[in-house]
Order: structure tokens, then sequence, then C-alpha cells
């Protein structure tokens, strides 16, 4: 039984909440981090995020596609989670879901196809069957890939990502939203709380992106591209510095208001949420990244490709960990306060085997990854080149062949 | 034009999609929806309806069990229903005849729900330090020393 602590009302003893509501913005986050780093190229034409400008829009649709699957865990009645689809409306935060993840989901569906088009065609005039059948209704059977189809086609895609951009932004600003709307909850309730979200959204982003661009590269014996990895390390510590600063803040003028709700909120941090908050979101996930990222963008003159490349990856390792400390801080650290002001209950620790548990979780964030190598054969990531010498051996230096959407 | 098609024919199954949506939501959205709010109206009925009373109260259990019914009204447990802590009637009684045994909730966590210290408490209100009471009652029946119906030792 949860222990409870000062003066705390009886209802206060559950967290309702549990591990599947902190998997839920941590997913969409890399939705939103992801297609973030698509629009750095699209729309602001940052030629050094083109070798992962593809990677970066198949990473968000493939977590948007499992992106529903933590609430349905969630709910004790899952098959009537369509209806918020069917009946959307503005009077509840959660009911506006349906038109927000939809509306998204048919940009994102859309971006994809205009990027993949050329390919698709290509494929279905080499091949036979069933598979042409396939490639060829994908294509909606046009098979026009002249110039002027494919200037149209960037086009397209140009403005995709114009609508896709406030459209990722609304739909993980939302879920802060959710959070930064419920009044009774001092550790909530913010405005801030929607940006806080979207930039460690752009966080975990920028980050999982760190390391496929490395894992991928590994894979497809691609060469690591020295400008995407600066300019990935660039951008993350610009949105990690933003991200803190605001979580920082947030903190900040709550202690320095010295309002009833800091009693509390001072305890939750130092006691419960001691080794999540100030050790793991704070120190370990902030503060080392920063420091490691601060290397990469200030003396990257002198940094050897392998350092740059190792200290990216550790510090993205490290940030994934921050941005899930976060979620957990945020969603659990809420429930383990009670609405006196002055009362706690213990930790929450999630169940192993329960359907809201530790396993599920695990295999929830391993599916986008299974979803990715299924988009990768369906729809290659990496545009063809020469394929790598047989056997064993490094694959013969080569630029990879630049391929614009 | 000519070559814009393909964006034409995406544009028309975008078009198509949101027709059927369209289409489709008429028949999924139930006639009372929004009536009163955005809910199903006739589910207030439905399910008044098809659910039968699970719950029978007090009187009900006393219409075989008189005595004990008799002890727990004099007791300190007067005012807890015995369906706190004994199934709802319905699992244990129907048609008037018993049906099956009835499940009990002996476990301590039933018992610490209202009596572990809390401070949001009432003062007045009965209340134990789980971890001191008898040396620690975790894990253990509370009902072992206590008699629930009339629990005062």
């Amino acid at each position: 039984m949860p222990e409870i602590s000062g003066y705390a009302f009886p209802n206060d003893v559950h967290v309702h909440w549990s591990l599947m509501i902190v998997m839920y913005p941590y997913i969409t986050g890399f939705v939103a981090g992801a297609f973030i780093v698509t629009a750095l190229y699209h729309l602001f034409g940052k030629k050094e995020f083109e070798p992962v400008a593809r990677l970066a829009l198949a990473t968000s649709f493939c977590f948007m596609a499992i992106a529903t699957f933590p609430l349905n865990l969630h709910l004790g009645h899952p098959e009537r989670s369509l209806n918020v689809i069917v009946t959307p409306h503005f009077s509840s935060a959660m009911a506006g879901f349906g038109l927000l993840y939809s509306a998204y989901f048919v940009i994102l569906l859309l971006e994809v196809w205009f990027v993949y088009r050329r390919e698709i065609i290509e494929t279905a005039r080499r091949s036979r069957g069933l598979k042409r059948a396939f490639y060829a209704s994908l294509a909606l059977g046009t098979y026009d890939t002249s110039p002027e189809a494919l200037e149209i086609d960037h086009r397209a895609v140009k403005v995709l990502s114009a609508f896709g951009l406030p459209a990722a932004c609304m739909l993980h600003g939302y879920v802060g939203f959710i959070f930064g709307g419920i009044k009774a909850n001092p550790w909530w309730s913010t405005p801030l709380m929607p940006v806080i979200f979207l930039l460690s959204a752009a966080v975990s982003g920028i980050a999982l992106l760190v390391l496929l661009h490395q894992v991928t590269a590994r894979l497809w014996r691609r060469p690591v591209e020295r400008e995407t990895v600066q300019a990935m390390a660039r951008w993350l510590w610009f949105f990690l510095i933003l991200t803190v600063t605001l979580e920082l803040l947030e903190i900040v003028l709550l202690a320095y208001e010295n309002s009833d709700a800091w009693h509390i909120i001072s305890q939750l941090l130092t006691t419960r949420l001691e080794f999540s908050f100030i050790s793991i979101q704070m120190i370990v996930g902030s503060l080392v990244p920063f420091i490691l990222l601060a290397i990469i963008v200030t003396m990257n003159r002198y940094l050897h490709d392998r350092v740059r490349n190792t200290l990216a990856v550790v510090a993205s390792l490290l940030l994934l960990v921050q941005v899930f400390a976060m979620r957990w801080n945020v969603v659990i650290g809420g429930q383990l306060l009670s609405k006196s002001f002055r009362g706690l209950r213990s930790g929450y620790q999630p169940e192993l085997f329960h359907r809201e548990g530790v396993l599920v979780a695990i295999g929830l964030f391993v599916l986008p990854f299974a979803l990715l190598w299924v988009f990768d054969r369906v729809l290659p990531i990496e545009p063809a080149s020469a394929p790598p010498e047989a056997g064993r051996g490094p694959a013969p230096e080569q630029e990879p062949a630049r391929r614009t959407a | 034009m000519e070559a814009a098609r393909h964006v034409f024919r995406v544009l028309f199954l975008l078009l198509v999609v949101v027709v059927v949506f369209a289409i489709g939501r008429t028949f999924l959205v139930p006639p009372s929806y929004g009536a009163y709010g955005p809910y199903r109206f006739d589910n207030v009925a439905e399910q008044a309806a098809i659910r039968l009373p699970q719950h029978g109260g007090a009187a009900s259990c006393g219409a075989c069990h008189a005595e004990r019914l008799k002890v727990s009204s004099a007791g300190a447990h007067r005012a807890v229903g015995c369906e706190v802590c004994h199934a709802p009637v319905a699992l244990h009684v129907r048609d008037g005849a018993k049906a099956a045994d009835m499940p009990i909730d002996r476990s301590f966590t039933l018992c610490a729900r209202c009596h572990r210290r809390i401070e949001g408490r009432p003062t007045a209100f009965p209340q134990i330090v789980l971890a001191q009471h008898q040396g620690g009652v975790e894990g253990t029946a509370c009902i072992d020393c206590h008699d629930p119906h009339s629990p005062k030792l």
C-alpha cells in the first residue's frame, strides 16, 4: 500500500495516470521532434539535414502510427476510443484529440507520399505481379515522373511541411495543454506546460535522429555526414537550452512566488522526485549533455570525427533518458502530492507484467523501430545507390546518392 | 496542369475519404448524442433498464441473516454497508434463493482503506499506523482479532 505523509485526503492515494500516460507524451514527442528535423530541411532549406530528412519523416510516421497504443492500453474500454474521432468537440481538451490526430496524420501521409512518389513509380515499373499492383495502387495509377511533375512534388512537400509543422506542434502542444489546463494541480497548472512539452519533444526527436543517423550509417555502410552531426548537435543544444531554461523557470517562479503550492512542490522535488528530477532530469540528463554538446558546438574545429560522433551519441542517449524523466516527473509527480497541498504519497512503482506495466512500455518503445524496418522494406529510406561490396570490410568510400524530394 | 494530375488524384482521394467519413459519421453518431451534452443520452435509460440492481443494502441481507444484522446494527460498523466487505447480494442470492457462496474480502487492505492513519481523516475516527499496530499488520488479517460486525475489542 502506498504510504502517506503529511495531511492528505483519503482519495489522494491512487495514481490513476499510470506508466502508459508517461509513454504517450514520450512517443508523441518523437513524432513532433522528428517532424521538426524534416521541416528544417524541406521548409527552411537547411541542406545539412538532407541525409536525415527522409529518415526523420519515416521516424515521425512510425511513431505516429502507434501513438494511440499507450492510450488504448490505459483505457478500460479501448473499443470506445474511436468515438472521440467520430464525435469530437472542443469543450474538453481530450475530446479534441480526434481532429488534431487525424489532421496531422493526413498531412504526414501526404508528405510521405509526395516524398516517395518517384520511387514508388520506379518500383512499380520494375516489378511484376502483386508487387507491381501494390506499388501501382500506391502511385494512384499516375506514372508521371517528368521534371515538371517532380517540381510539383517538391512544392507540395514544402507546402505540406508548412502545414505539418504547426500541426505537429499543435498535436504535441495539446498534450501539454491537457496537463497545463488542470487547475487543481499546482505542479501541472501552468501555461508553460504546452511549450515545455513541445520543446522537450524537439529535444527527444533530434536526439533520436542523431542516434538513428549513426546506426543506419553503419547498417547501410554509408559515411556519417560530418555537417549533419554538427548541425544536429547545434540544434539539439539550442532546444536543450530552451527546454531546461523553461523547466527551471517554472520552478524558480514557483519558488519566488512562494505560494502555498510551493510548500508541497519543494518537498515533492526534494523527496519523492529527488532521484528522477534532480539527479536524472537535471544533472545527468541536462547538465552533462549540455556540456558534451557545448564541446561539439564550440570546439568543433579541433574534434576528430569519431570524437564528435561519440559525444553526440552519448549526449543523445542521455537526452532520451532526460525527456523520459521529464514526462515521468510531470505525469507521475503531479499525482504524488495531495490536493490539500500538505501531504504526499509514497512513490509509484509500475508493475512488470501488467497491461500498463514496464514490459509493455518497453515493447511500445521498440515497436516503432520494428515499423521503421518494415517501412524501409516497402519504401527504402536511403535512396538507392550502388550496392556495397559483398563480404566483410568497409564499403568503398562514396558520396551517398543525393536525392531531393 | 498535365504535370499536376497526380495532385488532383490525391486531392480527389482525400475528398472521397472526407465524404465517406461525413456519411459514415451520420450512421455512427447515435441519434440521442448531443441532446443534453456531448454524450449519448439514451445510454442513461439503457443502463437503468439492462442492469439489474446488484446491491440490496442491509435490509436485503437481514431477510436471512437477521441475527447478524442485529449485531452489526448495534456495533461501530452500523454505518458500513454489508456489501462493502461482502460481495453484492446479487452474486449470492437469485430469485429469493441462495445461488452461490458469498465471497468475502478478508484482506487487511480493505480495512486499511478506512482505518490506516491518514492526517486528512477526522481525528475522532479510529485509525492505526499499519507498521506499529500490534508490531505491524501488513499482510495479516485484521479480522483475526476484530469481529468486523462489531469491531470494538
